[in-house]
Order: structure tokens, then C-alpha cells, then sequence
């Protein structure tokens, strides 16, 4: 009788985290490709909020008025094209790999949200 | 040196195999003869390894660039403290620290002075030797840090300017000690499984547990604060998954504190605390392997790195062998006794470590959802924060919430109406919370919830420590304040363990008063402009440059005032180092206990003209002092004695 009621107690509250799972993962889900998955993707992927990541092309990177960001990233030979506005994460550096978050619009430019540097020193394949 | 090094470590990786071999072979024939040459080559083992480490620290002291690793995280202007944490910098220097700390925690089990459990140390000091000496193998075989260049540049690369923060003195070898600390309870347990004696051998590594926990929290805490300070996004906790795999084995261990009670004291849950400690070790080195094997940029880089089979298969055989053992020993972990009722401490200890398994489970999918979607589905879907903090915070104030019930409920079954009595006042706590706040004017409804679960688990502490300092008040007539130190002092591990949950509902406090309530504004500023946030007024004053031998600093210096009232000056900077190309944000932060004024220097243009990016985080430095209280309670329970004889709440009915 008791090993029943914890077993509902169990179920109940698995039911309940994996309800809450579900919920989060519609509003926090993204696709996240990179820069040649993103292009072949072509149109499909117009206004949708996604990631990008590649590598920082050496010498695109320029900082305009207004705390505009603008800078070019590679993957596979392709380029994307990205302006971002806002703080711009230490960890930004040319050459370096970087995630963008944000939508591709019509002229083929990534309005980015967020940039992702990603930290040389914590990830490091060997 | 470095061929000393390296040599060493080859030698190591001989010495602890056959000490491995030796100690389990010498436990299986009882051959004492067997067993102390296994203890003598643990003893060698750990004597070559720190060679090894005292090698590898004198190429870096002496700046021999000709060794690839001395060039790569060093350079000539580094200062003391952190050429010796460039030992722990680079991958194959966090690994050869892993090694030299196993064997320095397995030296300190060989050799303390134990009562019980003698016989489980051949059997654990085997698993100790195979786990450092699977880091060996990667240090032999796959990342050396003794690997040479031919030509000997005149300088190295530099530590990353990132990393030169008092952080990096501590923070990473609080968390490796605190994963490495967790391979001495998972030794015992395994040990424990393969002798078949399953009584009593939890009290051995229940110091060892909470010594990991307790490094662990502090590795995180000093890992969240070092963010905030220095990454310069004005947060403390982003979910990355580094930081993830710090949190894991930390509520897992948090888990298994609790239910190692459980099992001490009515003889429950022995195959859950079996799978917990495995879990905890299993999430250790997945931990490392998560950071150090590429695998979260794509399966592809993963197939590239030669050290991640390595892990893969070594994680395999870990999970499959404990599991396996664990099932072939399930009628010697049967319970000895039922939960009475589900009214009781036992039920709401089990349902906690349900919840903070959940959530670790829950983390973990989350951050390895990209990878499993990549497998799966062929392609990489991302979860950004959002999802950790919906499935996160609901089971956290849960968790918090469960720890205020569990503290003034009864062992085995409580009667209503002691229920009653006991939960009056916490309960009108946060009733009274939730009714000024509300009329106050807050509307944001976690933010209500979180405050008054918190209120009501801080009465429910106050209230058991009352009652326990009257009860020895009225016993021994002593006054309420020596009756309240006597209380603490005569059972240390749970009045430790009540300092660490009021530590954790400060650092509650201040996580929900900075995620519900944070504010943030950009603006550009010329010289002599005002911007407002909140009830602040920033007064631009200029921009300033400087040179250091080392670096080019740009200095923004700022006014802040509130109601026409100054409160201080700050300067917000960037460096630019010569040596290395990355730019660091120095944050400027007016720090109260009600409110922080961070302020990030954004950016800059030839006339002065500058951009700033301002928030106002409320209650972040209770996280702080809550991590400092957390601590102190881990240390009161950690510090040897204390404990009383008989279970404190039976001492406590008696005394009614």
C-alpha cells in the first residue's frame, strides 16, 4: 500500500518535471548550424532565429558609429556576412571561432543578437 | 628536466598498473606479502608523479620555452602566482594535475589511521591506482606536457589576460580537487560491493564526500563570482556547459549527503546511494572529458580528438562494471526497513534526492541536447539558457522548499498535530512576506513565491534552533547563548548542515533579486553628459589613456549620484596587452548589500564620444556572503568529532 503511494508519488512527479522540459524546450529550442549548412539552407531559413558559427575572416572585422559591429565569418570556404550592435565580448578576437545568434535577412546579412566567442582557453580539443 | 618529467611519468604509469594488479590480486588471496608491495607502489607512484609535477613547474619558473606547453601559456613578465597556475592552464597540464591529485588523496587513504573498514582498502586503493592510471595513460600517450620544439623562442605566448584574475588561482584546482576527491567514495563503494561487506562502510567516505562537495561548491561559487567581475557581461551563471559540468557532480553529492543519512540511520536506499556516488564519479570525469575533448563543438571535432575515445571507453566500462557489480550484489542491498509513512523526514528526504537527481538529469540533457539532435536527427539544435532556467528554478525552489519541511518534520512518521505546532510560524512568515511584498507593489509572481519560500524555510531553521536551545537551557541551566553554542558544538555535522542550507537561501536571495529584478541600459555619452538608470545619475567626465610596460589602458571615469547625492567615482577600462591580441573589459562595480551598479565600457570613438552598457543587479552580493557562509557551515561539519553517540533526535524525544 505504501510502496504504492510513493510509486504514484514517483510518477506524478516525473510527469510533472518532464511537463516542465517539454515547455522550456519549445521556447528555448535552436537550430544551429554552420555558415555552409546555413547558406544551403537558403531561403527556408529567412526570419528564423538560428545560429551561425565559424571562424572570424582575418581583417573583415570593422567597428562602426553607434556601437555597430560589422564582420565577416567562414566555414568550409562559405561567407557569412554579419552586423551585430552592442557590447562586444572580449573574447572576440580575428581568426577565432564564434557562434552568432539571430536571423538572416533578404540581402543575405545575419542581424546577430548575440556573439558567442568561443573561450580558447576553456575548450580545447587536443 | 623534461625527459625527467616525462620519465617519471612512464615510470608512474608502470608502478600504479601494477599496484592496481597487486592490491586486488593481494586482496583476493589475502597475501599480506602482495598487498604491501602494492602499498609501496602506490607510495613510488605518487613519489613519481609529483617528480613529474615539480618538473613541469621548474620549466615554467626557469621560462624553458624550448617545451611547447612553457610556451604556449607562458611568457617572460608573468608574475609568480600565475607561472604556477599556467600548471593547470593548458589540457595536458589539468590532467597531469588530475593524476598528481588522485594520488595524493590515495596517499592519504593508504596511510591515515582507520578503525574500520581496513579490509576495503586493498579493493579501493586498486579502483584509486586504475583511475590515475588512465589519466597517465593520457599523459603518456596522447598529450604530453614535457613535448619539446627544436627551435627555442625568445618569449612564449602569454597566459590569456582573461585568466590573470585571483581566479584562476583558485577556482580550477578547487574544482579538479573537487572531482578528483569524489574517486575516494566511489573507491570504497566498488570495494565495498566486491567484498560484500555492505554494513557500515558509508561513515569512511562520508568526510571524503563532503570534502569533495564542499570544494565543489566553493569552485563553482569562486568560478560564478570570477565571471561577474571579469567576463564583463554583467552576469554570474550562463549555463555554458563548463559550468554545467561543475554543478552536476555538486548536486549529485548534494544528493547522496542526504541519503547517506538515510541509509546510516534505518539501513534504506543502499542501492541508491551506491548509483549516486558512481553518478557522482561517472559526472567527474565526464566533466573533464565534456571540457577537454572538443565534444561540444560537433561529433565531427570529437572524431578528430585523439583523447576523447579514451574517455568514451574508459566512461564504459565504468558505468557498466558499477551498474553490473551493483545488480550482481542487489540481495545483499536489499532495505532493511520500509518508509512508515509519507509523512515523515524519510519521505521528504527521498523525494529531495529525487528532485536533485531530476535536475542534474535535466542539465545534463540540456547540455547535450546539441549533440544528441546531432546524432539523431542530423542536425544541431541549441537550448539557450532559457530552458535551464525554467526547468531549473521551479525544481530548485522546490528543493529549498523541501529542505524547510524536512527540518522540523520527524523521523519515521509525525502526527499531525506536531505538524501543526511546528509549522505555524514559518508558515506565517511567508504568508506575512507574500502580503507586504505584494502591497509594496510587486507583481513579479516568482519573484513572490521565491521570497516567501525562502522566508519560510529560514523560520523553520530559526525555530528548530530555538527549540533545541531551550530543551539544553532548561536541561542544563545554562544561558540561551552558551545553550545555542553547546547545541551547535555537540553534533557538528548537523548544525553544519543547517549553516550550509542558510547559506544556500542567501545565495537563493541574491540569484532571485538579480535574475527577476535586473536592470539594464545602453547609452552614448559625450564628455560631461548625464544618462539615468533606476534611481541612479551617471555623469560621464571623460575619457583617459595610459601605458604600462605590458599594456595600453583606456580608462572611461564616470560620476555616480542618486537624488542629487554623490556616491562615488568609477572608472570602467580596457586593457590592450602587448603580447597578446585579445582586449579585457575591466568592469567597474559599485557593490551594496541592496544593489550592484555594474558599469561595462562598450566603446569608443575618436571625439570622445563612448558607450556605455549599465545594469543595476540587485542583491548579487548576498550570493557572495552566502558562499562564504556555505562554506563555514561545510567546514564545521567536516571538522573531525562532534558527533554525538546517540542520534540527536532520540536525545531530543528522551528529553521529553
Amino acid at each position: 500500500m505504501k510502496k504504492r503511494k510513493f510509486l504514484i508519488a514517483g510518477i506524478v512527479l516525473f510527469a510533472a518535471i518532464g511537463f516542465l522540459a517539454v515547455m522550456a524546450f519549445r521556447g528555448a529550442a535552436m537550430y544551429s548550424y554552420t555558415v555552409s549548412e546555413l547558406l544551403e539552407k537558403g531561403d527556408a531559413v529567412l526570419g528564423q532565429t538560428v545560429k551561425a558559427s565559424g571562424e572570424v575572416a582575418p581583417g573583415s572585422v570593422s567597428y562602426e558609429p553607434d556601437n555597430i559591429l560589422k564582420f565577416v565569418i567562414t566555414e568550409g570556404g562559405n561567407q557569412l556576412p554579419v552586423v551585430y550592435q552592442g557590447v562586444v565580448p572580449d573574447t572576440f578576437v580575428e581568426s577565432n571561432e564564434v557562434t552568432v545568434e539571430g536571423q538572416l535577412d533578404t540581402s543575405g546579412i545575419f542581424q546577430a543578437r548575440t556573439i558567442m566567442p568561443k573561450c580558447a582557453s576553456k575548450y580545447e580539443p587536443e | 628536466m623534461a625527459q625527467v618529467g616525462n620519465f617519471a611519468l612512464i615510470l608512474a604509469l608502470v608502478v600504479s598498473v601494477y599496484s592496481a594488479v597487486a592490491s586486488a590480486v593481494g586482496a583476493q588471496r589475502y597475501d599480506p606479502r602482495l598487498l604491501a608491495s602494492a602499498k609501496n607502489a602506490l607510495l613510488a607512484a605518487t613519489g613519481l608523479i609529483s617528480l613529474s609535477v615539480a618538473s613541469l613547474l621548474f620549466l615554467l619558473l626557469s621560462h624553458d620555452f624550448g617545451a611547447v606547453y612553457v610556451y604556449q601559456y607562458t611568457s617572460r613578465d608573468l608574475s609568480f602566482p600565475y607561472l604556477i597556475s599556467a600548471l593547470w592552464a593548458g589540457n595536458s597540464g589539468s590532467l597531469l594535475f588530475w593524476a598528481w591529485l588522485v594520488s595524493l588523496f590515495a596517499l592519504v587513504v593508504t596511510i591515515q589511521k582507520r578503525t574500520a573498514n581496513r579490509e576495503l582498502l586493498p579493493y579501493a586503493s586498486s579502483v584509486m591506482m586504475i583511475t590515475q592510471a588512465f589519466f597517465l595513460i593520457l599523459l603518456v600517450f596522447v598529450t604530453g606536457p614535457f613535448a619539446r620544439q627544436t627551435a627555442v623562442p625568445p618569449d612564449g605566448m602569454g597566459l590569456n589576460p582573461m585568466l590573470e584574475n585571483p581566479g584562476m588561482i583558485l577556482h580550477p584546482p578547487a574544482l579538479l580537487a573537487g572531482y578528483v576527491a569524489l574517486t575516494v567514495p566511489f573507491a570504497f563503494a566498488i570495494a565495498a560491493l566486491l567484498e560484500r561487506r555492505l554494513e557500515g562502510w558509508l561513515p569512511t567516505v562520508r568526510r571524503w564526500a563532503l570534502f569533495a562537495w564542499l570544494l565543489l561548491g566553493v569552485g563553482n561559487l569562486i568560478g560564478a563570482w570570477w565571471a561577474y567581475v571579469e567576463l564583463g557581461w554583467g552576469g554570474y551563471w550562463a549555463w555554458d556547459p563548463v559550468e554545467n559540468a561543475g554543478l552536476m557532480p555538486w548536486l549529485v553529492a548534494t544528493a547522496f549527503l542526504h541519503s547517506a543519512m538515510m541509509q546510516r540511520r534505518q539501513g534504506m536506499l543502499k542501492v541508491w546511494n551506491m548509483s549516486l556516488i558512481i553518478l557522482a564519479f561517472v559526472l567527474a570525469i565526464f566533466g573533464t572529458f565534456l571540457t577537454r575533448s572538443g565534444i561540444l563543438s560537433s561529433v565531427h571535432t570529437f572524431g578528430e580528438s585523439s583523447m576523447g575515445p579514451f574517455f568514451v571507453v574508459f566512461l564504459g566500462i565504468t558505468l557498466v562494471g558499477s551498474f553490473g557489480l551493483i545488480y550482481r550484489r542487489r540481495e545483499l542491498l536489499k532495505s532493511e526497513t520500509e518508509i512508515e509513512s509519507l509523512v515523515s523526514r524519510e519521505s521528504t528526504f527521498l523525494l529531495n534526492n529525487w528532485l536533485l537527481v531530476a535536475a542534474t538529469f535535466a542539465i545534463l540533457l540540456g547540455t547535450m541536447f546539441p549533440l544528441i539532435s546531432e546524432v539523431v536527427w542530423r542536425t544541431r539544435i541549441a537550448l539557450d539558457a532559457s530552458f535551464f532556467n525554467q526547468v531549473g528554478v521551479p525544481l530548485f525552489l522546490a528543493i529549498i522548499l523541501l529542505s524547510g519541511l524536512c527540518t522540523l518534520i520527524g523521523w519515521r512518521r509525525a502526527s499531525p498535530g506536531s505538524l501543526a505546532r511546528n509549522y505555524v510560524l514559518p508558515f506565517l512568515a511567508a504568508l506575512v512576506v507574500v502580503v507586504v511584498l505584494m502591497v509594496a507593489g510587486m507583481r513579479q509572481w516568482y519573484a513572490i513565491v521565491g521570497f516567501s519560500i525562502l522566508s519560510f524555510v529560514l523560520l523553520a531553521i530559526l525555530y528548530d534552533w530555538l527549540r533545541g536551545t531551550r530543551a539544553r537551557r532548561r536541561m542544563r541551566r545554562e544561558n540561551y547563548f552558551s545553550a545555542l553554542w553547546g547545541l551547535v558544538m555537540a553534533n557538528r555535522p548537523r548544525y553544519g548542515g543547517y549553516i550550509v542550507h542558510l547559506g544556500i537561501l542567501l545565495i537563493a536571495l541574491g540569484v532571485t533579486g538579480s535574475s527577476v529584478f535586473a536592470t539594464e541600459k545602453e547609452a552614448t555619452l559625450k564628455p560631461g553628459e548625464q544618462m539615468t538608470i533606476n534611481r541612479y545619475v551617471l555623469t560621464f567626465n571623460g575619457l583617459g589613456y595610459f601605458q604600462t610596460p605590458s599594456r595600453e589602458v583606456v580608462t572611461a571615469s564616470l560620476s555616480l549620484a542618486s537624488g542629487g547625492r554623490p556616491l562615488s567615482e568609477m572608472t570602467a577600462e580596457k586593457y590592450f596587452h602587448r603580447t597578446y591580441e585579445q582586449p579585457v573589459t575591466e568592469v567597474a562595480i559599485r557593490s551594496t548589500p541592496l544593489e550592484d551598479v555594474y558599469v561595462i565600457l562598450a566603446g569608443w570613438e575618436a571625439d570622445q564620444t563612448t558607450t556605455f552598457s549599465v545594469l543595476v543587479n540587485p542583491l548579487v552580493s548576498w550570493i557572495w556572503f552566502g558562499g562564504a557562509v556555505l562554506v563555514l557551515g561545510g567546514l564545521l561539519a567536516f571538522w573531525p568529532g562532534g558527533t554525538p553517540r546517540t542520534p540527536p533526535e532520540d536525545a531530543e524525544e528522551a528529553a521529553k
